[in-house]
């Protein structure tokens, strides 16, 4: 085996082992140490990013694209399943991607959860969670990436439902089950028709087979699981309501590495995607209104969480725009960008919701930069670099999709949601900076703050560095594969920049300062269309259900009681013969004639027997 | 004496507090909520001394209509309140102590001392517990109890009525 080739298949099996071997262990029927997460769980992590950065920068260096190695299953007529590894500069960059935040997450979480009497299973939960989310990414068949990708969607339905005596938990819970599992309906039916039309689930023969074949039904069965996984519009509520979640799940799960399992599914198929203009366009209108739409919902909410998360929905919105302006490569930028920073925001979010003895809501925090000097300069660099701060990593990514997207001529109701977005993001994330870090006190005289444990600021401190070198070292070591549009109108080159520092000065504005009065809101009906998430949840929630309801009944009542019993059984039979019944009883009516001539009748239908 | 009908007074302050919250919660600071909140009572104030109850009910609904109108969507929840981010959270970790009765000795054997006082407990429980029903029943009010408030012992000596549910109930965060 080519060498390179096998340290890469190697180190894989290493990290794997590694994540296994504290799962496997804590199985054996001796309880687990009270620190078995730190001794135990948050070196393997850590261990497992080193490990992973070998193949990185031999991948780098060696100047590769694409290792594959396979091990056959099952070997038939027809059909092939293999355990299949693809090594290419995404899983090789999202892997230690994902396991520096991972480890960033649970060391985060050994103070966030030290008095949850079931740490270890927490742990134990998300490392399972996240052997999942590497065999989605590894997966170079569709078989290996549906068992990543609902092991993902197990995982985030335990984790969510994690304090399971809440009854919104199990709400929040149950709802992002029904929600990825209308997702998962399309990527059953895509695989389906790979199966029958291209006879494999290998990606490589599914690219060359596909040539002969239009695209567009599988292609869209993926932009629904997509849709359902990465919490797009149409099925986009399960995300804020999985804040019910301990935060560093939300951290993890719920910004860095689930959510993005649709956008990275769609990049792994974009050369099948890019093959159907419907199938891409779709993707660009749909990016664009989910961006837009979770974008205006943030302007409204007052719960931290739930703000963030609607900016992780708004992010993949222009990540699904990406993918929409085929730009498979850039969307994975802005997904690695992503993780750094909103990680970040997370894990400061908890920060302060504990030092603030559990409240969420911006409305009753403030001025907590002095109290909390670490925490609120990581969320600031967080915030920042969400809206694209100029050189900070999220600028690197940001900056070109709307680059792109202004140089394409594409859809341009699409560019304007897009850029209304961006503007948006300025706007909450301004707020988000102002009410939380900045401003008077809103909250309790006395808070249990707490800043001084170097599980909390070490953390923040290596995601901080993320979120300010990410950008250029993935960007100076990583070749575009499509090259950009280098000359283009001032104008449009300072496009994204312009419509930030535009939704910096709305946000200024909105913010009145002290001894503003007489107002409730600039906009009542505007506001309380997005405080309630545009009537969304409330009309599905209800409409979808009652319907099934209706459904129900209709077919127990009119199918089984109606037809079965009425139309078909016992009471037809009854039915059936009442014209008989009545025709006889009416001829015996004690008539001598009658009798007469029925005997007649009997006696000629004798003779005629014998006769004949 | 409680009733399930609300007098006028009731109304009236229920309406007041919650026009407060509301109030708080579309407030972004102390001092516009303070000089609202104080604008508020004011307009409660003025009509303090109506004693025509015809005017007084219409003047409430007008009130409660107002509140309708101007009600934030998203109002202000207390974390530990009922709708609130931290209600019921720890539910799933407040084990009732009866299971305590069905750990195996070996888990048992962990936490010796504990497990040795428990039964001098559940002796002292069942010498108490006559003593305990008796007060109850000489101390219940004609009717039945109208609040879930306990007497506390009233004899030296005695223990305050079903104390074994007090001091065994779970902690509000879990263990």
């Amino acid at each position: 085996m080519y060498f390179p080739a096998s340290v890469l298949t190697s180190s894989l099996i290493i990290i794997f082992s590694l994540l296994a071997l504290p799962v496997i262990t804590s199985l054996i029927s001796a309880p687990v140490k009270p620190n078995w997460a730190t001794t135990h769980v948050k070196p393997a992590v850590k261990t497992a990013f080193f490990v992973s950065l070998l193949p990185l920068f031999l991948f780098l260096n060696q100047g590769m694209e694409e290792v594959i190695s396979t091990w056959t299953l099952m070997v038939t007529m027809t059909f092939d399943v293999n355990i299949s590894l693809k090594f290419d500069h995404y899983s090789l960059i999202f892997t230690p991607v994902a396991l520096y935040v991972t480890w960033s997450i649970l060391e985060f979480a050994t103070w966030y959860m030290h008095d949850d009497p079931d740490m270890s299973r927490f742990f134990k939960y998300l490392l399972i969670f996240l052997i999942a989310m590497i065999v989605l990414v590894t997966a170079n068949n569709l078989f290996q990436l549906f068992i990543g990708w609902e092991g993902v969607g197990i995982m985030s339905f335990l984790l969510i439902g994690w304090w399971s005596g809440r009854a919104d938990a199990n709400t929040a819970a149950l709802q992002a089950v029904v929600y990825n599992r209308v997702g998962d309906i399309g990527l059953i039916f895509a695989m389906a028709w790979m199966a029958t039309t291209c006879n494999s689930w290998d990606m490589e023969q599914i690219f060359i087979t596909v040539e002969h074949f239009s695209v567009t039904p599988p292609a869209l069965g993926l932009i629904i699981a997509a849709a359902g996984k990465s919490a797009q519009f149409g099925l986009h509520p399960w995300l804020p309501s999985a804040m019910e979640g301990p935060t560093p799940v939300s951290a993890l799960l719920h910004s860095s590495t689930m959510v993005v399992a649709g956008i990275f599914l769609l990049i792994r198929m974009s050369p099948l995607l890019e093959k159907s203009p419907l199938a891409l366009t779709l993707c660009l209108c749909l990016g664009a209104l989910t961006a837009m739409f979770t974008a205006c919902c943030a302007l409204t909410h007052n719960d931290l969480k739930k703000v963030i998360a609607f900016s992780t929905s708004s992010q993949l919105g222009l990540m699904m725009v990406t993918i929409g302006l085929n730009q498979p490569q850039l969307a994975f930028l802005h997904i690695c960008m992503h993780a750094f920073f909103k990680a970040m925001l997370f894990l400061c979010s908890g920060s302060i919701i504990h030092s603030l003895g559990g409240e969420q809501d911006i409305r009753k925090m403030g001025a907590i930069q002095r109290q909390t000097p670490w925490t609120s300069s990581c969320f600031t660099i967080g915030t920042l670099a969400l809206t694209g701060m100029p050189f900070l990593a999220g600028f690197y990514s940001k900056d070109a999709i709307i680059e792109a997207m202004a140089t394409s001529s594409l859809n341009t109701w699409a560019l304007v949601l897009t850029l209304i977005a961006t503007a948006f993001t300025a706007v909450y994330s301004t707020r988000l900076i102002y009410f939380v870090v900045m401003a008077r006190p809103r909250g309790l005289a006395i808070s249990p703050i707490d800043e001084v444990n170097p599980e909390v600021i070490n953390p923040l401190k290596r995601l901080a560095w993320g979120s300010i070198l990410a950008g250029l070292c993935i960007t100076l070591n990583v070749t575009p594969l499509k090259t950009p549009v280098m000359s283009m109108p001032p104008l449009l080159k300072l496009t994204a920049l312009a419509v930030t520092i535009l939704g910096l000065l709305i946000a200024l504005w909105i913010i009145a300062p002290p001894g503003a009065h007489t107002r409730t809101t600039l906009f009542p009906a505007p506001h309380r269309f997005t405080s309630m998430l545009g009537f969304y949840p409330t009309l599905v929630h209800r409409a979808a259900p009652k319907l099934s309801l209706l459904w129900g009944q209709t077919a127990a009542d009119q199918t089984v009681d109606q037809n079965w019993l009425e139309e078909v059984g016992p009471k037809a039979t009854a039915t059936l013969n009442k014209p008989f019944i009545t025709t006889t009883s009416n001829i015996q009516q004690g008539r001598m004639k009658t009798h007469l001539v029925l005997f007649l009748l009997s006696l000629a239908l004798v003779c005629a027997m014998i006769i004949f | 004496m409680a009733s399930a009908f609300l007098t006028h007074h009731q109304k009236v302050l229920r309406l007041y507090k919650k026009s407060l919250r509301h109030l708080e919660s579309w407030s972004d600071n102390r001092h516009d909520y303070r000089f609202h909140a104080c604008v508020l009572r004011g307009r409660f104030d003025d009509n303090i001394a109506e004693k025509d109850m015809v005017k007084a009910t219409m003047l409430l609904k007008i009130g409660e209509e107002e509140f309708w109108t101007n009600q934030h969507p998203s109002p202000y929840i207390f974390p530990d309140s009922p709708g609130g981010t931290s209600y019921e959270r720890y539910e799933c970790y407040k084990v009732p102590e009866w299971v305590l009765e069905h750990w195996h000795p070996s888990e048992k054997a962990v936490y010796p001392d504990y497990f040795s006082k428990r039964e001098q407990w559940k002796k002292l429980r069942l010498e108490s517990w006559d003593k305990e029903i008796t007060q109850l029943q000489l101390e219940a009010e004609a009717g039945g109890p109208k609040t879930e408030a306990l007497p506390p012992a009233r004899i030296d000596g005695d223990l305050p009525p079903l104390w074994w549910q007090i001091v065994t109930r779970p902690r509000a965060q879990g263990a």
